[in-house]
């Protein structure tokens, strides 16, 4: 079975396209803005599937529907296919403040609790059909989890909207604490 | 004694302080439905859901060769490009309908002769897996509501409207999807699977359901049926034969998928208490008999993932497949040696059990997978028509000449 997302994928012709994506996701696709995902290193056949999920406006976000409207089917393949490739980077920010091991214990029992790892990965790192978490800003995931949980953060297959129903609201900040500070 | 109310309010704050910071203590929760039911001893499993590529193949990665059917059959790539093709109904005026399940997607196949036109006529829905037609009108089966797109083979550029047919349904993700078609009765036959590996689900799950076209009328017809996404209805008899998906994380050869027959309407198949007839679930099973529901026709083996069921009533193959059950098993991922990726063929026997062999294999190689057959759909020439939702594509097997 081929692990690659995009079949007939071109890394150089990624390397080109992605020149535009860089502007919000980072050099190499990290991310220096919070609000914005890094998707270097990222799963590809993850990318691939959000790219289709923004384009047919399952999931939704103002920046990214006119780009991802624009991308044809090789741009698509070619540009998940380059980020994959890309080495995640350290956060280039250090925290603001030192990491509460309490805090960090607490969302280390509730990924627990909620079975993150399940599909996640042991560290985070993802799987072909789950995402890598590591490396992804506090702020992003705490968005994500309440979009899933609202129902409103597109999903491929709804796993993660039916994994998102139990978490109480009170435990997202401090798991994408503990997740975001995982390194 | 104003003190003491001082020194107890301190306390209590203290506890609330200490609560806060090491968090609520949340019970633990149900794993991931694809999972859930897996024992303590298989904890260490690497066994997960084969991913879904985002992408057909091209038509050059697709080894069609590799499809290996039975003397004087043959095979070819008939459509390519359908991203994540499932299951296919065609229309009056010679429309091939497509269906997808993550993709979103509901496709248009118009035969040029040769050559193959696909053209996507919906997207963004909710894992559409059924799609049936009947008088003009497509039907669209979505985990939470059944549409219809009238009209649509004349307006394939610009699809009209889909209308809401019936969407009192469950909204769960896990077994949600549906096969949809008619039966010989004209009503919509589809699943409601069950929304867990094993549970005892609440009784609008895990079932196969129907409805009138104009949604009204709405009847469960089998019950205890975990996750059935194919099924048909006998050329002599008009009896519902249907396969369903085992449960997982009981071992690598049990329980067996099945292939059942539900002539009438109420019985019970046995989920989530007694699993290919004999085996009692070792949680819910305590207490309950095998014998207390419907037992297979057939096992047709451990996580095979029976879907498509269609009976041969064409006249281009041999005539001993005239009524044979073609079973398309998109094959397992909770088995450490792979099983299924491949289309079965039953034959019935009155008074003796079932013949049941291989008729077409060679998505599987060794322990790689290339493609993954999903459903079929016959022909107006009696030919086959095999779709592959892991390639993007459609094969046709034809007989002879």
């Amino acid at each position: 079975m081929s692990l690659s997302p995009a079949l007939a994928a071109d890394l150089d012709a990624g390397r080109r396209k992605a020149a535009a994506c860089v502007a919000c996701h980072g050099p190499d696709g990290n991310s220096t803005n919070p609000t914005v995902p890094s998707i270097a290193g990222q799963v590809g056949i993850y990318l691939h599937w959000q790219l289709l999920l923004y384009r047919d406006k399952r999931r939704v976000d103002p920046q990214m529907a006119p780009i991802a409207a624009a991308l044809s089917e090789a741009d698509m393949a070619d540009l998940a296919a380059f980020f994959a490739a890309q080495r995640p980077a350290p956060p280039a920010a250090a925290p603001a403040a030192a990491p509460d091991p309490a805090r960090a214990d607490t969302g280390r029992r509730l990924a627990e609790t909620y079975h993150c790892n399940d599909c996640h990965g042991r560290d985070f790192a993802g799987r072909e059909y789950a995402p890598r978490l590591r490396g992804l800003s506090r702020d992003y995931l705490v968005a994500q989890m309440r979009g899933f949980k609202a129902r409103t953060r597109g999903d491929l297959d709804g796993a993660m909207t039916q994994a998102a129903q139990p978490v109480a609201d009170a435990d997202i900040e401090p798991l994408a604490d503990y997740i975001g500070s995982v390194k | 004694m104003r003190f003491r109310t001082f020194r107890f309010a301190l306390s209590l704050t203290v506890v609330v302080a200490f609560v806060l910071a090491t968090g609520p203590l949340a019970a633990q929760q149900a794993p991931p439905s694809w999972k859930q039911g897996q024992p303590k001893d298989m904890e260490s499993s690497s066994l997960s859901p084969i991913a879904q590529p985002p992408a057909p193949k091209a038509p050059g990665e697709i080894p069609v060769d590799k499809i290996k059917v039975p003397s004087g059959f043959k095979v070819e790539l008939w459509a390519h490009g359908i991203n994540n093709a499932r299951a296919m109904t065609w229309g009056d005026r010679g429309t091939l309908f497509v269906s997808s399940r993550v993709a979103g997607n509901v496709y248009a196949v118009i035969d040029k002769g040769g050559a193959r036109e696909v053209k996507t006529i919906a997207k963004g829905l909710n894992l559409p897996n059924g799609v049936a037609f009947k008088d003009g009108t497509l039907y669209i089966a979505e985990i939470h509501r059944i549409t219809k797109m009238e009209g649509i083979e004349g307006k394939l550029d610009s699809p009209p409207e889909m209308k809401v047919v019936y969407d009192t349904l469950p909204k769960d993700a896990p077994h949600g999807w549906k096969y949809l078609a008619f039966g010989p009765d004209g009503k919509l036959y589809f699943n409601i699977g069950a929304p867990c590996n094993i549970c005892v689900p609440p009784d609008t799950h895990a079932n196969i359901s129907r409805v009138n076209p104009d949604g009204t009328g709405f009847e469960y017809w089998a019950h205890g049926v975990r996750n059935s996404v194919g099924f048909d209805w006998h050329p002599v008899t008009k009896e519902l034969y249907f396969t369903t998906h085992g449960r997982d994380w009981l071992g690598e050869d049990v329980p067996s998928d099945r292939f059942d027959v539900a002539a009438k309407k109420g019985l019970h198949f046995g989920y989530p208490y007694c699993h290919q007839g004999d085996i009692l679930d070792p949680e819910f099973g305590r207490g309950r008999a095998c014998g207390e529901f419907a037992a297979p026709l057939l096992k047709t083996g451990p996580h095979v993932a029976g879907n498509g069921v269609e009976f041969y009533t064409g006249s281009m193959f041999p005539s001993e497949y005239k009524n044979r059950a073609f079973l398309a098993q998109r094959g397992s991922w909770n088995r450490s040696q792979k099983i299924g990726f491949r289309v079965m063929m039953v034959t019935l026997r009155p008074a003796d059990v079932p013949r049941y062999e291989v008729f077409a294999e060679g998505w599987l190689q060794g322990d790689q997978v290339w493609g993954r057959p999903v459903y079929t759909r016959q022909m107006k020439d009696g030919s086959l028509l095999i779709a592959d939702d892991y390639a993007g594509a459609i094969y046709r097997v034809s007989y002879g000449r």
